[in-house]
C-alpha cells in the first residue's frame, strides 16, 4: 500500500515537474528547446530552458522534499505535531548562516562556504531543540523555544545584512525570510543537491527508529535503536537538507508543517514510511507554490514563502484549535 | 525638549537674512543634491552631504565629499548647522523634508530629470540658488559640448538592454533612454511591456537576444542578491558583447551623464567594427536557429 502511495505522490511530482518547466516569462518552444539542448546546439531556447527553467524546478523539487522529509522526521523524532523547520527555527537559523557566508564574501572566495554556512546554522538550530526534547520539554516548550530561536535568527539575520558591505543587502531581507526560487542557476543545484542528497539518506535511515519510538523511547531502545544515534542522524540530515535548501532558496516556511499531516493517514500513520512520502508531497506542494508565484501577474515575482504561507498559516491555526480540543 | 528645539530652530530663522553677496550656505540631504553642491558651490559653502557621497561606487564626487561632515539624512543633523538652504531629493529623506520644513527651513526639493532639457534646467536652477548661476551654466555648455562630439550615428542601430542589479531595467522616456538614443542605440526595453524603470525577468532578456547588454554593476561592488543576479550563467553567451558601465555615471543628472553616452558611443563603435561580423554572424545563427521552428 504505501510503495502506491510512493508511486502515485511521484507521478504528481513529475506532472508538476514538467509544469514548472514549462511555464515562464517568455514563450518557449519546448520540443525545440529540449532538441537543442540534447543535440548541443547553442540556441537561446536551449539557453532559457538548460539556465533558467531546469534549475528551478530541479531546485523547487528537491527545496520541497527536504522540507517536506525533514517537517516528518522532527514531527516523528520529537512526537510533535507541530515541529517544522520554520516553526521552531531551524530554517532561521540556516538563513542567518547563510547570510553571513553570502554578503560577506566568503562564498566570493570559496563557492561551498554558502551551503556550508545555512549546514551550520540549522545544525545548531537543530541541536539545542533536540537537547530541549531530550529534557522532556513538552509540545509547548518546544514550540515556544522555536519562536524564541525563528525570532533571534530574524533579528540577527536583519542585523547582518544591514552591517553587510552592499547596499542592497539590507532589501533583500525578504528573500531570506521567505524564500523564492527566481533566477536560481545550475550553481545553486550544483552547490545544494549532494548536501540535500545526504540529508536525505541520513533522515531515512531513521524510519525504523522513528517507528520504534511510537511505543516510547524506553521501548524504541530496547528494540536496539539508541535514541542517541537517532537524534544525531536528525540533526545531521535535517541540518544538510534543511541548510541548503536555505542558503539557495531561502526560508520557504510552512512546508514541512502541513504536508505530514496532510501524507499521514495515506500511510496508515507509520512515522518511518511517512518520510519518503512527506518529501514528495513536499516536493508538489513547493513545485506548485512557484507555479502559483509566476502566473500571478505582480512584478516583481511575489515570494515563494507567501504562498505556502497563505495556506499553511490558516493550516497552522486549524492544528492549534484541534490540538487544545485533544488535550483540554 | 522639543519645544526647546522649535524655539532654538526658529530662533535661528529669525536672524536677520545674510547679505545679498553672501552665498547661501547649503547642507544635503540626497545623493544627486551632494553632486551638484559639491561641484557647483564654494568649498565652505557646503555644510554636511550624505554619507553616500564617500561612497567612490555610488559617488562622482568621493574625493571631494571627504573634506566636506557627512550626514545620514536626519533632521536633527541638519538643525544644529543652520544652513540658509537645504537641498533633498524628491523621493528620499520624507520625514526629515517635512520636519525641516515645519521648522521653517528652506528647501530646496529636486525631482529626477527625465530628459537632458530638465537636467539643464534642474543644474541652472540649483546654480542659481547657490548664488553661482554662470558655473551652473558653464557646467551646462561643458555638458552640451561633449555631447556634440559624439561620434554622428549613421547606419542600422544596435539593439540594447540595460540591466540593473535586481533586474531593473531604464524603459522609454527615462533620461538613460535618451542617452542611449544620442548614441546611436536602439533601446530594447523601450519594446517589451515595462515602464520607465521596469523590471525584466532574465528569460525576457535572453529571449529578446540584444545586440548589446549594459551592465550597471561594478566589479569590485560587494556580494548581493541583485548583483548577483547580473553574473547569472545564462547571460554568459552575451560575455563578449557587454558594456559594464558604472551606475554611478547615470544615476544623477549631472557632467557625467556625457561620460556614460560617450562610453555607450564607444560600445557601439565596437560592435559596429571588424567583430561586429562575428556578432551579427552569431546573431544570424541565433535568428536562423529559432526561424526554423
Amino acid at each position: 500500500m504505501p510503495s502506491r502511495v510512493v508511486l502515485g505522490l511521484g507521478l504528481v511530482v513529475l506532472v508538476l515537474f514538467c509544469a514548472s518547466v514549462a511555464v515562464g516569462y517568455a514563450p518557449l518552444d519546448l520540443g525545440a528547446a529540449f532538441g537543442d539542448l540534447l543535440a548541443g546546439r547553442q540556441s537561446l531556447s536551449a539557453l532559457v530552458l538548460s539556465e533558467l527553467r531546469l534549475p528551478r524546478a530541479i531546485l523547487g523539487g528537491a527545496v520541497g522534499f527536504s522540507l517536506g522529509i525533514t517537517g516528518a522526521a522532527l514531527q516523528g523524532l520529537m512526537r510533535n505535531p507541530l515541529a517544522d523547520p520554520g516553526v521552531v527555527g531551524v530554517s532561521g537559523a540556516a538563513a542567518l548562516g547563510a547570510v553571513i557566508a553570502f554578503y560577506f564574501g566568503f562564498s566570493a572566495s570559496f563557492a561551498l562556504a554558502l551551503p556550508l554556512g545555512g549546514l551550520m546554522g540549522a545544525a545548531a538550530a537543530t541541536a539545542v531543540l533536540l537537547a530541549l526534547a531530550a529534557r522532556g520539554a513538552g509540545t509547548v516548550m518546544l514550540i515556544l523555544a522555536g519562536v524564541a530561536l525563528s525570532s533571534l535568527a530574524g533579528a540577527l539575520t536583519a542585523l547582518a545584512l544591514n552591517l553587510a558591505p552592499s547596499p542592497y543587502a539590507a532589501l533583500e531581507l525578504v528573500f531570506w525570510l521567505m524564500g523564492s526560487l527566481a533566477d536560481r542557476s545550475l550553481v545553486h543545484v550544483a552547490l545544494a543537491l549532494p548536501f540535500m542528497a545526504v540529508g536525505w539518506v541520513l533522515v531515512l535511515a531513521t524510519g525504523p527508529a522513528l517507528d520504534a519510538l511510537t511505543l516510547g523511547e524506553d521501548a524504541a531502545e530496547s528494540l536496539g535503536f539508541p535514541l542517541r544515534r537517532v537524534r544525531l542522524l536528525v540533526i545531521g540530515g535535517t541540518a544538510a537538507a534543511v541548510g541548503a535548501s536555505v542558503a539557495v532558496a531561502g526560508a520557504i516556511g510552512f512546508v514541512g508543517l502541513v504536508v505530514p499531516h496532510l501524507v499521514r493517514p495515506l500511510v496508515g500513520h507509520r512515522p518511518g514510511r511517512l518520510l519518503a512520502a512527506s518529501g514528495l508531497a513536499g516536493a508538489a506542494l513547493t513545485l506548485g507554490a512557484d507555479i502559483v508565484v509566476r502566473l500571478v501577474p505582480t512584478r516583481p515575482e511575489l515570494q515563494l514563502g507567501v504562498v505556502t504561507a497563505l495556506i499553511g498559516a490558516p493550516f497552522f491555526l486549524f492544528l492549534l484549535a484541534r490540538l487544545r480540543g485533544v488535550e483540554s | 525638549m522639543l519645544a526647546a528645539l522649535l524655539a532654538c530652530a526658529s530662533a535661528g530663522a529669525q536672524e536677520p537674512r545674510v547679505p545679498l553677496h553672501a552665498r547661501p550656505r547649503v547642507v544635503s540631504l540626497n545623493l544627486c543634491t551632494d553632486e551638484l553642491a559639491l561641484r557647483l558651490a564654494d568649498p565652505g559653502q557646503v555644510l554636511s552631504v550624505t554619507h553616500l557621497a564617500r561612497d567612490p561606487l555610488a559617488s562622482n564626487v568621493a574625493d571631494r565629499a571627504r573634506e566636506v561632515p557627512v550626514n545620514r539624512g536626519l533632521a536633527e543633523e541638519v538643525v544644529p548647522l543652520k544652513p540658509d538652504l537645504v537641498l533633498v531629493g524628491a523621493y528620499t529623506t520624507r520625514t526629515a523634508t517635512a520636519v525641516l520644513r515645519r521648522l521653517g527651513f528652506e528647501v530646496l526639493e529636486l525631482g529626477d530629470p527625465q530628459t537632458l532639457e530638465e537636467a539643464y534646467a534642474q543644474i541652472r536652477m540649483v546654480a542659481e540658488r547657490l548664488g553661482v548661476p554662470e558655473r551652473g551654466a558653464a557646467m551646462v555648455r561643458q555638458m552640451e559640448e561633449a555631447f556634440a562630439r559624439l561620434p554622428p550615428v549613421a547606419g542600422p542601430r544596435p539593439t540594447a538592454v540595460v540591466l540593473r542589479p535586481n533586474g531593473f531595467t531604464t524603459g522609454r522616456g527615462s533620461l538613460a533612454d535618451e542617452l542611449m538614443e544620442k548614441a546611436g542605440l536602439s533601446n530594447l526595453a523601450a519594446r517589451l511591456p515595462t515602464d520607465k524603470m521596469g523590471q525584466l525577468a532574465l528569460e525576457e532578456i535572453v529571449r529578446a537576444a540584444p545586440d548589446l547588454v549594459v551592465v550597471n554593476a561594478e566589479e569590485t561592488a560587494p556580494p548581493s542578491l541583485a548583483d548577483a543576479l547580473l553574473h547569472h550563467p545564462a547571460l554568459a553567451p552575451f560575455k563578449d558583447r557587454t558594456l559594464a558601465l558604472p551606475l554611478r555615471l547615470w544615476t544623477c543628472a549631472g557632467p557625467d551623464l556625457a561620460e556614460a553616452a560617450v562610453l555607450l558611443a564607444a560600445a557601439r563603435a565596437r560592435l559596429s567594427g571588424p567583430e561586429s561580423r562575428r556578432l551579427a554572424a552569431g546573431s544570424a545563427h541565433h535568428a536562423a536557429a529559432e526561424g526554423a521552428r
